[in-house]
């Protein structure tokens, strides 16, 4: 009997290993730790008032950061691209297990419901906590959810393709009536006033490109989550 | 009798502490496992521990979340919004290098039948 067979050698080195790591950054972390973080964000939240927009995160994510979420909704396509390449199978969904009578009555009665919340998440963006990412996710669980119950369920591939199309181009396009009309990029044209705040028609572009976002993550991530479990039986 | 943990530097201290404790089983989980989805579980688990960390850092409990009205436009008790933004652009792309690197793990164990990286050698020969 060797030593390295009693001795968990890799585990024990791994812990240790990743214990030295995580103290000298934790020492380095509480040395440094700052009284108060300076950011930008009292500014912003002061030029926020300005854009009628109740929400600050979602102003500093679509008006003041637009272009950065524009990139972003670009990487998430480019995943969603890669995987579709990676796994692209004509196999039908034939997952082993077989799901129950209880799921399948209750993804039905809970499918639309879901799908409501989603869109009401995605369109009170701009006065409440969330927005297009957390709405668009919401609704991919409801597809999620009609995947993993229902064997024969489909993603319609032609509406996924007509969505995401739409929701992109229209990202740019308003983006660029912004730069015609108002000199700058995804600038707000449309009315925006601080009285309106807190109202459902506010903002401006802000909950139309929220919106659009949403449409655009919920169709990427249902697209993503049926390509996954496509593939995951014939392997 | 908890009072004491309201305060922003307990509440740093705490929020550094922990997720530097679930980095931690993130990062072990990185080393010692060989198994690829749970190297990439590991690194998910890494992921949310900095984003704990983000939030945590800017948590104050007199601040109230910055949600303005058209009546109270007093903006000097409100959180910062910025860190929350930068955090859902950072969630949203790790899900998608998270996918496409499950989606990668796939189709190799499609082409080969493996999932222990240890046996992940086809480019040495």
């Amino acid at each position: 009997m060797s030593l390295k067979r009693d001795l968990p050698t890799s585990t024990m080195s791994g812990f240790a290993l990743s214990g030295i790591l995580v103290l000298t950054l934790l020492n380095i972390l509480l040395q440094n730790m700052p009284n108060s973080i300076q950011t930008a964000g009292n500014e912003l939240l002061k030029l926020n008032a300005n854009e009628g927009v109740a929400n600050a995160v979602t102003a500093v994510v679509v008006y003041f950061r637009g272009f950065d979420t524009l990139g972003e909704i670009a990487v998430l396509f480019i995943a969603s691209l890669g995987l579709g390449l990676m796994l692209n199978s004509n196999t039908k969904c034939d997952i082993k297990a077989e799901s129950n009578f209880m799921l399948q009555t209750a993804s039905r009665l809970l499918f639309p419901i879901i799908l409501l919340f989603g869109i009401y998440v995605m369109i009170y963006g701009h006065l409440s906590p969330g927005g297009g990412f957390q709405g668009g996710v919401i609704i991919a669980s409801a597809v999620l959810l009609l995947l993993i119950s229902h064997k024969e369920f489909e993603v319609p591939h032609a509406v996924i393709i007509a969505l995401e199309t739409f929701a992109g181009v229209s990202y740019v396009l308003i983006g660029l009536v912004g730069l015609l009309v108002l000199d700058t990029f995804l600038g707000n044209f449309l009315p925006h006033d601080i009285s309106q705040m807190g109202l459902l028609l506010s903002g401006g572009i802000i909950p139309l490109i929220y919106i659009i976002v949403g449409i655009k993550v919920g169709s990427e991530m249902s697209m993503i989550a049926q390509n996954l479990i496509k593939r995951s039986n014939d392997v | 009798m908890f009072e004491f943990l309201n305060q922003p530097e307990v509440i740093k201290i705490i929020v550094t502490i922990g997720s530097m404790a679930l980095f931690f089983v993130g990062l072990f989980g990185l080393l010692t496992r060989k198994h690829i989805i749970k190297i990439f579980m590991s690194i998910a688990i890494m992921e949310s521990s900095l984003f704990l960390f983000f939030i945590g850092l800017t948590f104050n409990t007199n601040f109230i979340a910055p949600i303005l009205d058209n009546t109270h436009v007093n903006i000097s008790n409100m959180n910062d919004p910025i860190p929350h933004a930068m955090i859902l652009t950072a969630i949203v792309i790790g899900m998608a290098v998270l996918a496409l690197g499950v989606s990668f793990a796939i189709e190799y164990y499609k082409l080969t039948g493996k999932t222990n990286i240890d046996e992940m050698n086809e480019m040495k020969h």
